[in-house]
C-alpha cells in the first residue's frame, strides 16, 4: 500500500461512511470551517436517496457502495460514522485500501477481539486511526492537560454528569436535517429493554467521557460497580470505584432546553472541573478550571474558538499529513474495554428495576 | 419580655454556631449574659457533639427559655422534646446547611421546599453532592447533608449507604414517584465547601446550591422549565442567623418551633442508612 501525501496546498479529501444526523449536523458543519485543509469529497449510505442528497450539500461524490469510497483515489481520510456493528471492518477495511488517516465514530469496536484485530492492522498498514471520543481533542480539555501537573495521581474522585435536551434541538440549530431515525416509545416494563437503554447509555453517551475519566483511574482494569439506576425517560446514575477511585456517572436525557455537560476530577486539595458545550453546535470549546492549593488558586482555560469535534478533524488532518504522530493503539484498545468492561458490568447489575419502578411507579 | 434575651454559649458551642458574630446582628433581641448573671441565661447554646440532647435538656431543666444547638448530630430527641414541651422551652437546631433561609422561607416567600416539591411529580432524577474538607467525619457530613435534603424533597425511600470512606460516601435511593436519587459526599479543599442538590425533570429541574454558613453568602435555587430560568430571590443571612431569627419570632410570641420533630425523621433515616 502506498500512503501517498496530498499536495501541501490541496485540501485533503474525505470520504463518510454513513450520512446520518451525526454526519448532516456534526461533521459536515466543522469540515465547513476547515475548508483550507479538508474538502469532503465521497459520500456513502445505504440510502441512496441520503446519499445523494448529503453529497451534492458539498458537491461530493454519491454513492451505495463502501468499496468505491475505499477505491476513490479522491479520498485521502476517511471518516466511518455508520452503525457500531460495522465500525470494525470498515476501519480495517480503510487501513488496507492505504488511505492516509481513519476517522472511526466511537465505539470503534463492540469487543475486545475486533480492538485487537484493528490494532493489528493498523501497525501493519502504518494508518493512524482517531476515535470520535471528541472531548480529549477539545481546546479546553487539551490546555487543562497541559497544565494540571501530578493532578491524575492524587485525585480520589472522578464525575461525569450530562444533561441534554433531545439531539434533535441542536441538529436544527446545526444544519436542515434530511431524515431521523424513527423514535420509539420504550417499554420499561421489560427487564431487557432497561437493560438495552443501560448499555446503549454507557456505550453511546458515557463513552464520550470515559477517556476522560480513564485518564484519572491508572487502575482502570479493577472496576467494580455499586450501583446501576435507570433513569427515565433516558439516562443513568452508575456508581462505580476502583481501589483507588470513586467514579460517579450520571445521564439524563429530557425535554429541557437546558444542557449541562460537567466532567469533575477532585483530589484533596485540587480539583479539575470542565464544562463542555453541547454536541452539534458550533459553540466553541469546553472551559477547564483547575484549582489547587486548598481552593485558593484557581485557573481557568478557554473557551476557545471550537469544539472537540473540530478539533479532531485537525488532529486528523495533521495525521494525514505526517505531521504529527499517530496516537497509541494501546490507548484507543485500553479505552474501548474500559467503557465495555462498564457496559457489560452495568447490565449485569441491572435486574429487578423494572419491577421496582413499576411498582414505584403505581404509587406514586 | 421586650429586653433583649441573654444568651450563654460554652467556647465550643459559640465556636460552632458563630454565635458571637450571629448573636450581634440581632442586637435589638439577644445580648451575652454577663458574667454574674450567667446562671439565669434565657437562652442556652448546645455545641451539637454527640451527647447534646442530655446537655439539652440539663438546660431544659436549669431554666432556658430558648435553647440553641449548633450544628446537632443525628441523635434521639423524643426526650428532650417532650422535656422541651412540657416546660415551654423553644429549642432551635442551627443545621449547617438546611437553615438556610433560602430552603424553607418564612410565611408565603418562594423557597427550595416549593420549587423542589412541585417538581417532584414528573421527576427524572434527583442528584446531590456535599463538599467538606479533608480530614472531616464523612459519616457527620452525611447527617448534614441529608438534612438539607430532607428539608427540600420530603421522604426518600429505599435508601442504600453503597460506600463510606476517607474520601466520602454514596447513597442511592429512590423518591416517591420511583425516580432514583443520589447523594454523594466528598471530601476535598478544591472546592468550597456546600451541598448542591439538582432535581431534573421532564422539561427542566431545579439547581439548589447551599454555602457554607460562615458567611452571608446566598444559596442560590434556580427553577428551569419551558418558561426559562428563574433565579429565586437571594437571601444574604448565614443558616446561623436565620436559626437565631426563628428563635426570637418563637420567644416573642410564645410559640415552640417544630425542629425536634423534623430532625427526628433525620434520626430515623440515618439509623437506616447505619444499618446497611
Amino acid at each position: 500500500m502506498s500512503h501517498d501525501t496530498a499536495p501541501a496546498d490541496r485540501p485533503l479529501g474525505v470520504g463518510i461512511l454513513g450520512a446520518g444526523p451525526v454526519t448532516q449536523a456534526i461533521h459536515l458543519p466543522a469540515l465547513a470551517r476547515l475548508q483550507d485543509i479538508l474538502e469532503v469529497r465521497h459520500i456513502m449510505d445505504v440510502d441512496p436517496a441520503v446519499a445523494s442528497s448529503v453529497a451534492a450539500r458539498v458537491g461530493a461524490t454519491a454513492g451505495t457502495s463502501m468499496d468505491a469510497l475505499m477505491n476513490d483515489p479522491a479520498v485521502d481520510v476517511v471518516a466511518i460514522c455508520s452503525p457500531h456493528q460495522f465500525h470494525a471492518d470498515q476501519v480495517i477495511a480503510a487501513c488496507r485500501a492505504g488511505k492516509q488517516a481513519v476517522l472511526c465514530e466511537k465505539p470503534f469496536a463492540m469487543n475486545a477481539g475486533e480492538a485487537a484485530r484493528i490494532s493489528a492492522v493498523s501497525s501493519e498498514t502504518g494508518v493512524p486511526i482517531v476515535v470520535g471520543a471528541m472531548h480529549t481533542f477539545d481546546p479546553g480539555w487539551l490546555a487543562a492537560e497541559q497544565n494540571w501537573g501530578d493532578l491524575p495521581e492524587q485525585v480520589h474522585t472522578i464525575r461525569s454528569s450530562i444533561v441534554l435536551p433531545p439531539n434533535a434541538r441542536f441538529e436544527d440549530f446545526a444544519t436542515e436535517i434530511l431524515t431521523r431515525p424513527a423514535a420509539g416509545e420504550p417499554n420499561y416494563s421489560d427487564i431487557n429493554v432497561i437493560k438495552n437503554a443501560l448499555r446503549g447509555g454507557i456505550m453511546g453517551l458515557a463513552i464520550h467521557d470515559l477517556p476522560l475519566v480513564r485518564r484519572f483511574t491508572p487502575d482502570f482494569a479493577d472496576i467494580e460497580v455499586l450501583q446501576v439506576l435507570h433513569v427515565r425517560p433516558f439516562g443513568y446514575a452508575v456508581s462505580l470505584r476502583t481501589p483507588t477511585r470513586v467514579i460517579e456517572l450520571r445521564a439524563v436525557m429530557n425535554s429541557t432546553w437546558k444542557p449541562e455537560w460537567t466532567f469533575e476530577a477532585i483530589a484533596d486539595d485540587a480539583a479539575l472541573h470542565i464544562d463542555f458545550t453541547p454536541s452539534y453546535v458550533q459553540a466553541g470549546s469546553a472551559v477547564a478550571r483547575l484549582t489547587s492549593r486548598g481552593g485558593s488558586e484557581t485557573r481557568t482555560f478557554g473557551p476557545y474558538g471550537h469544539n472537540g469535534y473540530e478539533g479532531e478533524w485537525r488532529e486528523l488532518a495533521e495525521l494525514a499529513k505526517g505531521t504529527r504522530q499517530a496516537p497509541s493503539a494501546q490507548a484507543l484498545i485500553d479505552d474501548l474495554t474500559f467503557a465495555l468492561a462498564i457496559a457489560d458490568a452495568t447490565v449485569d447489575s441491572a435486574p429487578g428495576q423494572a419491577d421496582t419502578a413499576e411498582k414505584a411507579g403505581v404509587s406514586a | 419580655m421586650s429586653g433583649p434575651y441573654t444568651v450563654l454559649a460554652s467556647p465550643t458551642a459559640r465556636e460552632a454556631g458563630a454565635v458571637t458574630q450571629t448573636v450581634a446582628s440581632l442586637p435589638a433581641t439577644f445580648a451575652p449574659a454577663a458574667k454574674n448573671l450567667q446562671s439565669t441565661a434565657d437562652v442556652l447554646v448546645v455545641a451539637g457533639e454527640p451527647g447534646w440532647t442530655d446537655e439539652a435538656r440539663r438546660a431544659v431543666a436549669a431554666g432556658a427559655r430558648g435553647i440553641v444547638v449548633a450544628n446537632p448530630v443525628p441523635e434521639d430527641t423524643r426526650e428532650l422534646a417532650a422535656a422541651a414541651n412540657a416546660a415551654g422551652t423553644a429549642v432551635v437546631l442551627d443545621l449547617r446547611w438546611a437553615s438556610n433561609p433560602a430552603l424553607v422561607a418564612e410565611g408565603d416567600g418562594p423557597d427550595a421546599r416549593d420549587a423542589v416539591r412541585s417538581a417532584l411529580g414528573t421527576a427524572s432524577l434527583l442528584d446531590s453532592v456535599a463538599a467538606t474538607a479533608p480530614g472531616t467525619d464523612p459519616r457527620r457530613l452525611l447527617g448534614e447533608h441529608l438534612a438539607a435534603l430532607l428539608a427540600v424533597s420530603g421522604p426518600l425511600h429505599e435508601m442504600l449507604l453503597l460506600r463510606c470512606d476517607a474520601t466520602g460516601y454514596t447513597v442511592a435511593g429512590r423518591l416517591a414517584n420511583g425516580a432514583p436519587f443520589t447523594a454523594q459526599g466528598v471530601l476535598t479543599a478544591a472546592r468550597p465547601a456546600g451541598v448542591d442538590i439538582r432535581l431534573y425533570t421532564a422539561d427542566g429541574g431545579v439547581a439548589v446550591q447551599v454555602p457554607d454558613p460562615d458567611a452571608a453568602w446566598p444559596a442560590e435555587v434556580r427553577v428551569t422549565g419551558t418558561h426559562g430560568e428563574l433565579l429565586l430571590p437571594t437571601l444574604y443571612e448565614s443558616a446561623h442567623r436565620s436559626a437565631w431569627r426563628r428563635l426570637k419570632d418563637h420567644l416573642g410570641a410564645g410559640t415552640r418551633p417544630d425542629d425536634l420533630a423534623g430532625f427526628a425523621r433525620l434520626t430515623d433515616l440515618y439509623a437506616t442508612l447505619a444499618d446497611t
